[in-house]
C-alpha cells in the first residue's frame, strides 16, 4: 500500500518551471531514494510535500487523505517529519527538552513535568539502541548524535514518513552504519523514509526504492536491485548537450602555482601543480573537500600541513600572504562573503586594492574612477556609474564587480568559488567567455563548481574530490558529465567493489 | 517651466533630507531655540550659537564622539569614555602640577588616552570579548581608578582637596593653558569664535576626510558592513576594530585637554557621568546608523550641536528646572529616530496603497473612456 501519492505536482518560481508534473510515490515500510543533480527540483518536491511551499498543480495524498492546500502544521500532523540537512536543534535544551519541544507535558499553569519527560525520553532511546543521556545539554552532542536526535524527535512526533536529507554528509563510517542500523528497524516497523543523498555506495546500501528527477521531470523509478549506480548515474546527467563553443585548447606558460601535500580538516594530501594560463576546475559534493581547499588556498581557512607555492614563494597561511603572492579569491555566497552592502559600487571595487596598498593612504578619487571605467567596459559590468549602491546591480553585474576588485589588483591567479551561482543563464555563458579570456591573457584560474557542463565549458583539467581525497584529475578530453559524476558520488569504486 | 525648476528644488531638498537629515534636525532645534528666547522677551544673536558652539556638551562630549562614530561605524561601541576623560585628565592635571610644562601636559593627555583607547582595543578586536561587555569593565575600572589616585596623591599634587584634580594657577603655562584650551576666541568681523570650537571644528574636519578619502576610512566602513567580505577581501579586520578604539582614546585624550584647561578641575566622583551616553545620542543624532556600515562624519557635528541646543533650550525656560533636562534630550532623541526609521514605512504603506489602487482607477477610467 503506497502511504505517500504524489501525482503530476508542477511549481514554477518566476515563470521557471522547476517541476513539470512529477509523479512520485512511497510504499508503507520501505527507503526511497530521491535522486538527481543539484537543481533537477528535489528540494521543490520534498518542499511541496512538506507543506513549505504551496504548489501549482497536482495531488498530494497522504495515508489516504487528499490534501488540496497542505501546510506545514497539517502535514506535521499527519506523520510527515522534515530531517533537515542543516540541524535544527536547539543547543542551549537538553535532549529530552528537544525531544518534547512544543510538545511539552506539562502540569496546570504550565509547569514542565520534567521527569516525566526525560523517562520517556530513555524509554524510546532504548527501544531504538541510541546510547544518548536524555538530560544532557544538546550543544555538548556531536554533530552525528545531533542528527540521531532530530530522527528521534520526528519518531516521537509519531511520523509515518521521514525525509531524510543528506543525513550522513556530517557522519563517519560507524555512525553511518549505526544510524542505518536504525533505519532497518525501523522500517520494520512499518515507518517509511525518503532519502536524498548524492553519495551512490550508501544509496545501494540502504535503500530499495529510488527515483531520478532530472530537470524537474520523473527521469525513472524503481526497485534499486534491479539497477546500478552506472544506469543511476546517468539517468541523473541525461544527454551530453554541453557545446563545447567557448573553449579553445591554449599554450599553458611555465608553473605558477604549486601545492604540496596540503592537509586541513576537510581534504588530505593534496598536491597539484598550476600553469600560467591554465583553467583547473575542483569539483565534488557536499563534504568532498573541494570548497574547503579553495578557501585554504586562499589562506582564508588554516592548513594542518603542507605548503603553498606562488611564484616559487610561499603563499601559505593567511589572505594576506596569498594576496602577496598574486592569488584572488571570488568566494562563494555572494552576499555573505562579497557584498558589503552600505558602500558604493566603487568602494566594493577597490577594497582589495585598498588592503595591499595601505601605505599610500591617500585617495586619487579621479584616478580610481578611471580605472573603473576601464573594468567596467573591459568586462562589460552594467551600472548607472560608480556612485551608486552596489545591490542596486543585478547578481551577474555584482559578480563582475567582484571578479573586477581582483583584477584590479593585478592577481595573476584566480580562485573562483561557484562563480555562476545565483546568475542567470545568460550571464553565465558571459562569465565562461570571461574566464577563457582572463586564461588567454595569461592568468591561471581555478574554479570549484557542482555544475559539470561548466567544466566541461571551460576547463583543461579537473580534479574531482569525494571525502577529502582527490579520487580523479581528469584532462579536457576526459571530462564529461557522466564520469565526473561517477568519481563524485564514488560509483566508481562501489561499481568495482561488486 | 516654473513647476520645472521647483521640481528640481525639491528633488535637491528630499535628496539632502535623505542623506544628511541631521543638518535638518538641527535648524529645527535651532529654530525652537530662538523662538524661545523671542518668547523670553530678549534677542537671539549670534553670541547664542557662538555659546553652544562652545559649550562644554559640544566640545568635550562632541570630540569624543568623533570617536564613537568611528567605533559605532565599526558596529561596535564603547560606553568607556566618560570614565576615561576622568582618568585621562588626571593624568593631565597631576602632569602639568609636577612638571609644568605645556608640550608635556599634552602628551601625558594624548598617551594616557591612547593606552586606555589601546586597552579597549586589544580586549575587543584580538581578545574577542564583546566590545560591550569589555567597555562596560573598563568604565568601571577606568572611573575608580581615578577615584583611588585622587584621594591618594598628595594636595600639592592633585592641586586641590582629596576629591578633585585641579590646575594649579599662577605660572605663565598655566594661563596660557586656560587662555588657549579655555576661555580664549578668535575675533572676526565682530563675531568670535572660542579657540575650543574652532579645535572641535578641526577635528570633525579631520575625520571627515580621513573617513572620506583614506583608505583606512573606507576599511572602516567596509567592516562595520560586513566583515566577512572585509576579511575575505584582505582587509585586517582586527586591527581597524582594535584602531577605531585607539583613535577614540586619542580624542578622549584631546577632550580632556579640553576639559582640563576649560573647567580648571575635574571631580573623579562626579565630572563625565553618562558622557558615553550622550555621545551615543549625538552620533545617533548625527545619523549614524547604530547597526554600523552607515553614516557621515559630519553628522557628528550637527549631532553634537543639536544635543548641546536642547540643553539651552530648556535652560531658557525659567519655569523649567534642569533637572528635567534629559527628559527632553530622551525625548528629543526617540522623537528623531521615530521619524528616522518610522518615515519610510508610512511612505511604503502610503505608495503601496496608491500602487494597488491605481489599476482599479485605470479601470474605472477605461469603463468611462
Amino acid at each position: 500500500m503506497s502511504i505517500l501519492e504524489m501525482t503530476g505536482v508542477s511549481k514554477s518560481f518566476d515563470g521557471n518551471r522547476v517541476l513539470k508534473g512529477v509523479d512520485f510515490s512511497v510504499e508503507q515500510g520501505e527507503i526511497h531514494a530521491l535522486l538527481g543533480e543539484n537543481g533537477a527540483g528535489k528540494s521543490t518536491l520534498l518542499n511541496i510535500l512538506a507543506g513549505v511551499i504551496p504548489r501549482d498543480g497536482g495531488d498530494v495524498h497522504f495515508d489516504g487523505t487528499h490534501y488540496p492546500h497542505a501546510t506545514i502544521a497539517q502535514m506535521e500532523k499527519a506523520g510527515v517529519a522534515f530531517v533537515h540537512q542543516e540541524l535544527n536543534v536547539v543547543n542551549d535544551l537538553t535532549v529530552s527538552e528537544n525531544i518534547f519541544f512544543n510538545h511539552e507535558l506539562t502540569y496546570p499553569l504550565g509547569l514542565l513535568r520534567r521527569t516525566e519527560m526525560v523517562a520517556e525520553t530513555r524509554k524510546l532511546f532504548e527501544r531504538l539502541g541510541v546510547d544518548m543521556d536524555p538530560t544532557r545539554k544538546v550543544g555538548e552532542l556531536k554533530t552525528s548524535q545531533k542528527q540521531l536526535l532530530e530522527i528521534c524527535r520526528a519518531l516521537h512526533a509519531e511520523a509515518k514518513l521521514m525525509i531524510l536529507d543528506e543525513p550522513t554528509t556530517a557522519l563517519g563510517n560507524d555512525e553511518i552504519e549505526h544510524l542505518f542500523s536504525i533505519l532497518r528497524q525501523l522500517k520494520s516497523e512499518g515507518r517509511s523514509f525518503i532519502f536524498v543523498s548524492h553519495k551512490m555506495p550508501e544509496v545501494f546500501q540502504i535503500a530499495d526504492t529510488y527515483t531520478v528527477l532530472r530537470n524537474g521531470e520523473l527521469i525513472s523509478s524503481g526497485a534499486v536491485a534491479d539497477a546500478t549506480p552506472f544506469s543511476i548515474t546517468c539517468d541523473m546527467v541525461g544527454e551530453q548537450y554541453a557545446d563545447e563553443d567557448v573553449y579553445r585548447a591554449r599554450e599553458l606558460g611555465p608553473v605558477v602555482l604549486e601545492l604540496d601535500r596540503l592537509t586541513s580538516e576537510s581534504f588530505r594530501d593534496v598536491s597539484l601543480t598550476l600553469r600560467r594560463g591554465e583553467v583547473v576546475a575542483l569539483t565534488g559534493l557536499a563534504g568532498s573537500g573541494a570548497s574547503e581547499l579553495m578557501q585554504a588556498l586562499f589562506g582564508a581557512i588554516p592548513l594542518l600541513d603542507g605548503e603553498i607555492r606562488a611564484h616559487g614563494k610561499p603563499a601559505s597561511g593567511s589572505i594576506r600572504a596569498a594576496m602577496r603572492g598574486g592569488i584572488g579569491m571570488l568566494p562563494t555566497n555572494r552576499k555573505e562573503n562579497s557584498v558589503i552592502p552600505d558602500v558604493s559600487v566603487l568602494e566594493n571595487l577597490y577594497l582589495a586594492e585598498h588592503s595591499l596598498s595601505a601605505r599610500r593612504q591617500w585617495i586619487h578619487n579621479a584616478r580610481e574612477i578611471a580605472q573603473y571605467e576601464n573594468l567596467r567596459d573591459a568586462l562589460n559590468i552594467r551600472t548607472q556609474g560608480p556612485g551608486v549602491a552596489i545591490n542596486s546591480l543585478s547578481g551577474g553585474n555584482q559578480q563582475k564587480v567582484f571578479l573586477a576588485r581582483w583584477l584590479n589588483t593585478d592577481a595573476d591567479i584566480l580562485l573562483l568559488d561557484n562563480p555562476t551561482q545565483g546568475v542567470d543563464v545568460g550571464a553565465k555563458e558571459e562569465i565562461y567567455g570571461l574566464i577563457l579570456e582572463l586564461a588567454t591573457a595569461g592568468k591561471t584560474v581555478v574554479i570549484n563548481t557542482l555544475e559539470i557542463p561548466e567544466i566541461q565549458k571551460v576547463s583543461d583539467r579537473c580534479v574531482v574530490l569525494y571525502a577529502g581525497d582527490v579520487v580523479a584529475v581528469l584532462d579536457h578530453d576526459q571530462i564529461n558529465e557522466r564520469d565526473v559524476m561517477l568519481y563524485s558520488t564514488n560509483a566508481m569504486n562501489a561499481a568495482k567493489g561488486d | 517651466m516654473e513647476a520645472k525648476t521647483g521640481n528640481k528644488v525639491w528633488r535637491a531638498v528630499s535628496s539632502l533630507w535623505r542623506e544628511h537629515s541631521y543638518i535638518f534636525v538641527f535648524i529645527v532645534i535651532l529654530i525652537v531655540y530662538a523662538v524661545t528666547i523671542q518668547l523670553n522677551g530678549k534677542s537671539f544673536t549670534s553670541g547664542h550659537i557662538s555659546s553652544i558652539l562652545s559649550s562644554q556638551n559640544t566640545v568635550i562630549v562632541g570630540t569624543m564622539a568623533i570617536g564613537m562614530a568611528l567605533v559605532i561605524i565599526t558596529g561596535q561601541i564603547d560606553l568607556s569614555i566618560g570614565s576615561a576623560l576622568v582618568l585621562c585628565s588626571g593624568v593631565t592635571i597631576v602632569v602639568f602640577n609636577m612638571t609644568d610644562n605645556i608640550l608635556l601636559t599634552v602628551l601625558a593627555a594624548l598617551g594616557s588616552g591612547l593606552l586606555l583607547g589601546a586597552v579597549n582595543g586589544v580586549l575587543a578586536a584580538y581578545a574577542k570579548i564583546p566590545p560591550f561587555i569589555v567597555t562596560l569593565g573598563t568604565m568601571l575600572i577606568y572611573r575608580s581608578l581615578a577615584l583611588w589616585a585622587v584621594r591618594e596623591i598628595p594636595a600639592e599634587i592633585s592641586g586641590s582637596s582629596s576629591s578633585q584634580f585641579a590646575m594649579k594657577s599662577g605660572s605663565a603655562s598655566y594661563e596660557f593653558l586656560r587662555m588657549a584650551f579655555g576661555t580664549g576666541s578668535l575675533r572676526i568681523a565682530g563675531f568670535s569664535i572660542p579657540y575650543v570650537s574652532i579645535l572641535f571644528l578641526l577635528c570633525v574636519a579631520l575625520f571627515v576626510v580621513i573617513a572620506g578619502n583614506t583608505k583606512y576610512g573606507k576599511a572602516v566602513y567596509a567592516v562595520g558592513s560586513n566583515d566577512r567580505a572585509a576579511r575575505l577581501a584582505g582587509v585586517n579586520v582586527d586591527r581597524i576594530k582594535a584602531s577605531v578604539f585607539m583613535v577614540t582614546g586619542l580624542l578622549v585624550g584631546v577632550a580632556s585637554i579640553i576639559q582640563a584647561c576649560k573647567v580648571g578641575n575635574i571631580t573623579p566622583a562626579s565630572s563625565g557621568r553618562s558622557y558615553e551616553m550622550y555621545a551615543i545620542a549625538a552620533v545617533v543624532l548625527g545619523g549614524i546608523a547604530m547597526a554600523g556600515g552607515r553614516g557621515n562624519m559630519a553628522g557628528v557635528l550637527f549631532g553634537a550641536l543639536s544635543y548641546s541646543a536642547i540643553d539651552f533650550i530648556i535652560v531658557s525656560i525659567p519655569a523649567l528646572s534642569a533637572d528635567i533636562q534629559d527628559t527632553f534630550q530622551g525625548l528629543v532623541l526617540i522623537l528623531v529616530i521615530l521619524v528616522q526609521t518610522a518615515g519610510p514605512v508610512v511612505k511604503e504603506r502610503f505608495t503601496s496603497r496608491r500602487r494597488r489602487s491605481r489599476p482599479a482607477a485605470a479601470a474605472a477610467a477605461g469603463t468611462t473612456g
